[in-house]
């Protein structure tokens, strides 16, 4: 049986990767921080599961910047494969922290790299990089040869982290990955991303437990997949012969204003009485025309999306509803 | 009152020749250094006086950049008018066998020094020294400032995530803040493991008869040389500018190792080839390709054009390195000067 490890299990691609690589057959372990409060919603129907947990899904507490206590569930679970993902993965928080952000983003990717340059075997490694890595870019859309130009702390911090992949790829010949992801969603997604926050709202709003929603710039632009399709895309890079950095992406734009219309018609609802700019909630600088090139990972991983923009925003809202209702 | 500067890394090459310009300007010269058990502040002794003259005006302070609140403790209380970045764990090879080390001074280091500015409230001039190591398996030759970066080092994949955290803090917070993208530059001062002045050295000591065999690793690598002093007058020009921007600081000449050692060893009458050899150890795990620097811009919007040339560089280092060991032979105090 395959053994994987995973960082950020806890998170919205952590989870969807466990179910993938479970599925597959896979022993998964994942490891988690110490929090006082139980942080693993997005884990629980796996947790609870007696067949499952304790059998093939084991969590282990290690924070990426405790460096002993990594090194020794390395070396116990010994993985054949390595997805690292975890990371301080808000854009605007990273205004906030970024000194932590850098640290755990990209210090904490580094000392993952050294531990497993000590391994004499050594598992293959996914980084879970960002199309935050390109900021500003020159050329649209993006490719993997596109210079990096990071415009937020948490750019710049993931830009250092793939910079780092690349080294230890290049020099050291290990099998590294950078997954380059555009933006991800799904009802899985953290509350205080826009798409979940929109979604929310529009469910919310439907059910008369809140009245408006305040947004920022709505008409930013962003390249939306579906997240189960991209943890998909992370399996099938370290299944390739070689170890290549891909960029995973729809190729498509959708404004944050597509986004509240398409939930609020979801919930029937007319986005025109409800939504009401706020300009705190506006980033100091704001990334614009990320839009990705996924013709690489689609040529050589066969990858490609299973839902449209629509489908996934119509998704989301519709299960915030459920969960609202039966709340 | 005359102007306040913090500087870090005070102790190196740069740092030592930049409080000197910057004494020389007036300015009162702030400098973080770091707690060793031996003294690290050999190169800057000759311009140390002493705390209670009140001509004294190069004021030193321990620090780290791995002590962000110490950082933000020494800029609340300097409330420096500029800021120069200096300090790093600089050596390349060494970041193969530090990494993270290397990253946390290089990379994060520079974090936190921007975030104690920021929590301070004070907006200091700021300048970041960038590297040409950044461009490492270059896109395009020469290098300019709009060349994308290709890191193919700890050091350097460091030295990139502070140029962008430095343009970050520029645009998101409006900060003066300023990237030199300095090529190699070396002097007397230069750190005794980079390989001209581990030349320079051995050459003075070969001539006095102390050693035979020089020890170097890949001698067909080459660099963009120029001389540390007049680098750090490119650092200070910057801050002078209404607006800040990033520059590329450099010669527009390449040299090889190989060149060095003929004109070091040739200066006192020596044949390198008698006393060269390769070990393959001091070879990095990754080469960087031709870094040549065009410092077209600084030239033209600084008015900075380098004039002392490699040759020269080369000769006044091994000048200083044998006056350095007669001086020690002959009992007198080693000093770099």
């Amino acid at each position: 049986m395959p053994r994987a490890l995973i960082t950020g299990i806890t998170g919205q691609d952590g989870s969807y990767l466990t179910e993938l690589l479970l599925e597959k057959g896979y022993e998964v372990h994942g490891m988690v921080r110490r929090t006082s409060s139980l942080e693993r919603s997005r884990l629980v129907h796996l947790y609870r599961d007696s067949t499952i947990y304790g059998q093939r899904l084991f969590l282990h507490y290690a924070d990426l910047d405790d460096p002993t206590t990594i090194r020794r569930v390395l070396m116990t679970v010994e993985p054949d494969e390595l997805y690292h993902l975890a990371g301080q993965s808000h854009v605007g928080l990273s205004f906030e922290i970024p000194e932590s952000t850098c640290d755990l983003t990209a210090m904490g990717t580094l000392r993952l790299l050294e531990m497993v340059q000590d391994m004499r075997k050594k598992p293959r490694f996914f980084h879970a990089a960002s199309s935050e890595i390109f900021g500003q870019p020159a050329q649209m859309p993006q490719d993997e040869n596109t210079p990096f130009a990071p415009v937020n702390p948490y750019g710049c911090a993931k830009t250092f982290a793939a910079h780092m992949v690349t080294i230890y790829r290049k020099t050291f010949g290990h099998f590294a990955v950078n997954g380059i992801m555009y933006n991800h969603e799904s009802p899985r997604r953290g509350e205080n991303f826009v798409t979940r926050k929109i979604c929310r709202a529009a469910a919310a709003i439907q059910l008369g437990q809140q009245k408006d929603l305040l947004l920022g710039d709505t008409s930013a632009k962003r390249d939306w997949g579906y997240a189960p399709d991209y943890v998909r895309g992370m399996w099938l890079s370290l299944q390739h012969a070689t170890a290549e950095d891909y960029i995973f992406a729809t190729g498509k734009l959708h404004s944050v204003q597509d986004v509240v219309e398409t939930a609020f018609a979801a919930m029937n609802l007319d986005w025109r009485q409800h939504v009401r700019k706020d300009n705190r909630l506006l980033r100091p600088a704001e990334p614009q025309r990320l839009q990705g090139n996924p013709a690489k990972a689609r040529r050589l991983l066969n990858w490609e999306v299973s839902v449209t923009f629509k489908q996934m925003i119509e998704d989301m809202t519709k299960t915030e509803h459920a969960q609202l209702a039966g709340a | 009152m005359s102007k306040k500067a913090l500087v870090t890394g005070i102790t190196g090459q740069d740092g030592s020749y930049l409080a000197e310009l910057l004494l020389a300007k007036g300015y009162e010269v702030h400098g973080i250094i770091r707690r060793a058990s031996s003294f690290n502040t050999q190169r800057l002794e000759h311009i140390y006086s002493d705390p209670h003259s009140p001509k004294h005006k190069l004021i030193l302070h321990y620090g780290d950049l791995s002590d962000a609140s110490g950082l933000s403790r020494l800029i609340g209380k300097i409330q420096p008018d500029e800021v120069y970045n200096l300090a790093a764990q600089s050596h390349v090879r060494v970041s193969f066998d530090a990494p993270e080390y290397t990253a946390d001074i290089v990379g994060t280091g520079t974090i936190r020094l921007l975030e104690a500015i920021r929590e301070v409230g004070i907006k200091p001039r700021f300048y970041q020294a960038s590297s040409s190591e950044m461009y490492g398996k270059v896109m395009e030759v020469p290098q300019t400032e709009t060349t994308p970066f290709y890191p193919r080092s700890p050091y350097a994949c460091a030295k990139v995530y502070s140029y962008w955290i430095t343009v970050n803090y520029r645009e998101s917070y409006g900060l003066h803040a300023s990237n030199g993208i300095l090529f190699n530059h070396e002097s007397p001062r230069r750190g005794e493991t980079f390989v001209t002045r581990k030349i320079t050295r051995a050459v003075a000591a070969i001539k006095l008869g102390r050693q035979d065999k020089l020890f170097l690793g890949n001698i067909d690598s080459k660099r963009d040389w120029g001389f540390a002093k007049e680098y750090v007058e490119a650092m200070w020009l910057m801050l002078q500018q209404p607006e800040p921007d990033d520059y590329v600081i450099a010669t527009g000449e390449t040299h090889s190792v190989r060149e060095f050692l003929e004109v070091s060893f040739g200066h006192l009458g020596l044949d390198w080839k008698k006393h060269v050899e390769i070990d393959p150890r001091y070879y990095r795990p990754a080469e960087v390709d031709l870094l040549i620097g065009d410092p077209s811009k600084a030239k033209e919007k600084l008015g900075w054009v380098p004039k002392v040339t490699f040759t020269e560089l080369a000769k006044l280092m091994v000048d200083a390195d044998l006056k350095d060991l007669q001086d020690q032979l002959a009992g007198k105090v080693a000093h770099s000067e």
